[in-house]
């Protein structure tokens, strides 16, 4: 190649409408897209935008600069290769204007980046040429494309659009806004939620407890005594980044005041190693455990507000079998007491309970917390729990999808990776199999993707406009961005994919935009340029609505839906162990596997790096001859994995967790055929209130496969663990 | 150098609450997003070969059920007595007027020395020529540069976002103020951990966290007298 060719540039495409940076000395107004002109080397601009790697919705601020990059063109039959100019995107960090995030941002948030300028990013649309299933796809336009995705969404539609099922996950924006808002125009069920990260069980017990619509917001910052139950809320929880912040400031903001927490939980979670004393509960005895510390409470005469509360839950607590709740939990009496005056002795008590691990009485165990609460005085109070605010974006609630599924004759799937989130037994390969036609707006080849007749890739979330509300804060809030950098692939937002296949099959559908969201909710001094200049908003509840309205809104309670009950958890199949699999604050659900900054982040428990172990307890591992490193077979009813184990001081005896974010059969060249995945031999066990699947009720059996070389450490406490000694 | 303050020089500290920190691990994404730190590959990585300048150590007290997990965050403690700069035969490390211990990548020619006398084992090697596959070098910070194959890197207290600082400071020539170099970790910091400042500002926040009761450094006993100043988990 010449070299004129080769420093050939290309101008990047021109300006859109106008928007601010935020933040620093360097700010000034430059147009949406940049065009090449305007980018001075060395010159940074900050956008505001939003992450969309969990459902927290932080709002972030991306560090904008100039990059190049390789491309291709080909003309008059000739293949060129040039180098672009372009606005690249450096650096995500929170946006200190937004109330989630407050500038600040976990690892997979920054992580983010990776996913923008992934190399296995989907170029464009492409169709199926093989066997369903194969993942062999031919380049198709988008022409083409959208005709015959609405043309086969038509044929299904026409023999009764209940066929047709939309899976998604569960952030809520203009993006899931959308499709809901498609689901509806072709007459489709509400799109289904297809995540081991839901908080159903969270939503049902707010609702349940104290009719409240959506996840509550816990004032931990202002908290002095926390004893947290079931819910790893500084790792892979509701909120991490906002909930740490607000952890940091419990332990250290305040003189004279240090918040203690107290944390009852089946394993040994990032959040059961920072507090300062860790109950380790045999999974599911959570509604046990919680009984236990209602009933202790009101014994000892430290719950002020007792009388508050509904009189069929204030005798449930009374009539329960004590010795027989504190014995389900695995924990000296002695040392539940002591906890349990702590707490009600504190002068600013808070329960928070939540279901990182679900079981089948996930939904009790959450409802009995928020009688605790109830009974403390801790509710609506500063430092307590707090009722959600109106969301500017209404979540999706349906969560049992397997059944729909397998009925669907068209299946469109969006942000949402069903054959890797659901167990084997939830027959979703059968039913993708099935199905008459499968749609994926996926970025990057998933698993599911893979068995798609046709993928309309999706812009990265930082390439088009998004907004989103978070899942829980403490205010209505929306956080957003604009579309600052040209989108690097033929993609297409997911709203105006939607948009442009409804009408296509001449169906009424107009996507509701972010603005069109935000203004009705607007206090009269917020203007819409200054919430795309800040990245979004929030609106206290006095200013959103009148005093008379709030007093409505107020907690219903007087009025439960229901008495609190204290259910045995239920678990299938047989096997002396359970497996738990869990949510990493590297991995999560496992939809950042593909990112080689969270691969080669060490885990937390293991310090394992590009895999992920099974955690067995030192006396297990005795008993069975396995030592750290080595492979083990795990089996239920459903099937069999096999993974390396490690031998971890503080797993609860008898219980197998694992991370979930491995095994993925399509997932780029970083994922792709790496490790296994526990959610796979999960049985199907579903938590029966909200529908949602039970993730820690399964048994499986342990064998010992023999030495493997499948767990890279990156630092382990004894040097025996690395053979090779460098870092 | 361009300082803010003309009268005295910054001598640069960090401090880490470790009753506050939650051994999330954003700081150590944050690092490599910030420093364009090589990326592994599996095989590398069963070789230890891994590049972090920010690791989060993990220590297991007790047995079950009395387990006690401590996170810590490590980093260069950018030692006054540095052991890894006196033994550099090529003087590729060494200490600049602002106290921080700098690695000049291109006089370094790998003798591992500096590594091998680091009691704190923060300096990382690059065993191989980083590589980001098209387009991945999009994300590259252009004030960081690369390092090829051979070369020892580590922290630098994201010496980039101080400079920057410090010249917007002399631009304005008014001093640099408390708390406005925020090193990437830091800045990242869900929990508030981390606190960066000048150590010779007697009012700056890690100058009062440094006299606080709870302030500790990590093997201190060695004489390398770190800059990193650990607050101990409150009890």
């Amino acid at each position: 190649m010449e070299r004129r060719n080769f420093f050939k540039i290309l101008s990047t495409a021109s300006a859109g409408a106008l928007a601010t940076g935020c933040g620093t000395d360097t700010d000034k107004l430059i147009p949406l897209l940049v065009p090449e002109q305007d980018l001075i080397p060395g010159v940074e601009y900050w956008h505001p935008s939003v992450c969309t790697s969990c459902s927290s919705g932080c709002g972030v601020v991306a560090r904008v600069m100039d990059g190049e990059r390789i491309i291709e063109r080909s003309t008059e039959g000739k293949t060129e290769k040039l180098r672009q100019r372009l606005a690249a995107v450096k650096k995500l960090e929170g946006n200190p204007l937004d109330q989630v995030s407050g500038g600040r941002l976990c690892a997979r948030g920054q992580a983010g980046v990776q996913a923008l300028y992934n190399p296995d990013r989907l170029r464009g649309p492409l169709k199926r040429s093989g066997v369903r299933g194969e993942a062999t796809f031919q380049p198709i336009s988008w022409k083409e494309a959208i005709a015959e995705a609405a043309d086969q969404l038509m044929k299904v539609k026409n023999e009764g659009a209940d066929r047709i099922a939309l899976v998604t996950g569960t952030v809520s924006s203009t993006r899931s806004l959308a499709l809901r808002g498609f689901a509806k125009a072709i007459g489709a069920p509400e799109p289904l939620v297809c995540s081991v990260a839901s908080h159903a069980a969270e939503r049902k017990a707010a609702e349940i407890a104290l009719a409240w619509q959506g996840l509550p917001f816990y004032d931990i910052a202002n908290a002095r005594h926390i004893l947290s139950v079931g819910a790893d809320f500084l790792g892979g929880w509701v909120s991490p980044v906002n909930y740490a912040r607000q952890f940091g400031a419990f332990r250290q903001a305040r003189t004279e005041i240090r918040g203690y927490l107290a944390h009852a939980e089946s394993r040994l979670s990032i959040t059961a190693a920072a507090a300062d004393q860790w109950l380790p509960l045999k999974p599911g005895s959570e509604a046990q455990f919680l009984g236990a510390v209602g009933r202790i409470l009101l014994e000892l005469n430290l719950a002020p507000k007792a009388a508050t509360l509904p009189p069929p839950v204030l005798a449930a607590f009374q009539a329960l079998d004590l010795a027989s709740f504190i014995a389900a939990t695995g924990i000296e009496e002695r040392k539940l007491r002591a906890a349990v005056e702590q707490l009600g002795r504190s002068e600013g008590p808070l329960v928070l309970a939540g279901a990182s691990t679900i079981h089948t009485n996930s939904v009790d165990a959450i409802v009995a917390s928020h009688y605790i609460n109830m009974m403390l005085g801790t509710i609506g109070t500063p430092g307590g729990m707090q009722a959600p605010p109106k969301s500017a974006i209404d979540p999706l609630t349906a969560v049992k999808f397997s059944e729909s599924l397998a009925q669907a004759r068209a299946i469109i799937l969006d942000e949402a990776n069903p054959l890797y989130t659901a167990p084997k037994a939830a027959h979703v390969r059968e039913s993708l199999m099935k199905a008459g036609f499968v749609l994926s707006f996926a970025t990057t080849l998933d698993d599911s993707a893979a068995w798609a007749d046709i993928i309309l890739p999706a812009h990265h979330a930082l390439e088009g406009e998004l907004a989103v509300a978070p899942a829980t804060a403490a205010h209505l809030s929306l956080a957003m961005g604009g579309s600052f950098v040209q989108p690097l692939y033929d993609t297409q937002s997911v709203p105006a994919t939607l948009a442009a296949i409804a009408s296509v099959m001449k169906v009424t559908f107009q996507p509701a935009t972010a603005k069109e969201i935000a203004e009705p909710l607007l206090p009269k001094d917020l203007t819409w340029e200054t919430v795309v200049r800040e990245g979004g908003f929030h609106v206290e509840a006095a200013a959103l609505v009148t005093p008379a309205a709030r007093t409505k809104k107020a907690p219903k309670a007087a009025a439960p839906l229901r008495a609190v009950s204290f259910s045995a958890a239920k678990f299938e199949g047989d096997g002396p162990f359970l497996l738990q699999p869990y949510l990493s604050p590297q991995h999560h659900e496992g939809a950042s596997a593909n990112l080689p900054w969270l691969q080669e982040c060490p885990d937390p428990a293991s310090s394992a790096v590009w895999s992920l172990p099974v955690e067995i307890d030192p006396v297990t591992a005795q008993r069975l001859g396995i030592a750290t490193g080595d492979n083990v077979k795990l089996e239920s009813a459903s099937g069999s994995i096999t993974a390396p184990a490690y031998i971890h001081p503080g797993a609860v005896p008898g219980v197998l967790s694992m991370a979930i974010g491995g095994g993925h059969q399509h997932f780029g060249r970083f994922a792709s055929g790496r490790g296994v995945n526990p959610l796979e031999i999960l049985a199907l066990a579903y938590e029966p209130a909200t529908g949602d699947l039970a993730t820690g009720a399964t048994r499986v059996r342990l064998t010992r496969v023999g030495p493997g070389k499948d767990l890279i450490q990156y630092s382990a406490h004894d040097k025996e663990e690395r053979p090779h000694g460098h870092r | 150098m361009a300082t803010g303050n003309p009268v005295k020089p910054h001598r640069w500290g960090m401090v880490i609450d470790l009753d506050r920190c939650t051994g999330c691990e954003a700081c150590v994404v944050a690092c490599h997003a910030e420093n364009n730190i090589g990326m592994s590959d599996p095989e590398e990585a069963a070789r230890g070969r891994v590049n972090h300048w920010i690791r989060v150590d993990r220590y297991y007290e007790g047995e079950f059920p009395d387990v006690k997990v401590k996170y810590q965050p490590v980093l260069c403690q950018h030692c006054d007595e540095a052991p890894c700069e006196p033994v550099c035969p090529v003087n590729a490390t060494y200490h600049n007027p602002e106290g921080l211990n700098v690695q000049v990548y291109n006089r370094c020619v790998g003798t591992f020395y500096c590594a091998n006398n680091c009691p704190y084992t923060v300096r990382s090697f690059n065993w191989f020529d980083p590589k980001w596959p098209e387009p991945m070098q999009l994300q590259h910070n252009p004030d960081v540069s690369i390092r090829p194959g051979g070369v020892m890197e580590k922290c630098t207290f994201c010496i980039q976002k101080i400079k920057r600082v410090e010249e917007q400071a002399h631009a304005g020539s008014r001093p640099v103020a408390d708390g406005e170099v925020q090193p990437a970790c830091v800045q990242s910091c869900p929990a508030e951990a981390m606190v960066f400042g000048d150590l010779n500002d007697p009012d700056s926040k890690v100058s009062r966290f440094a006299g606080d009761g709870r302030a500790t450094k990590l093997m201190e006993e060695l004489g390398t007298k770190p800059k990193v100043i650990y607050l101990e988990k409150a009890r």
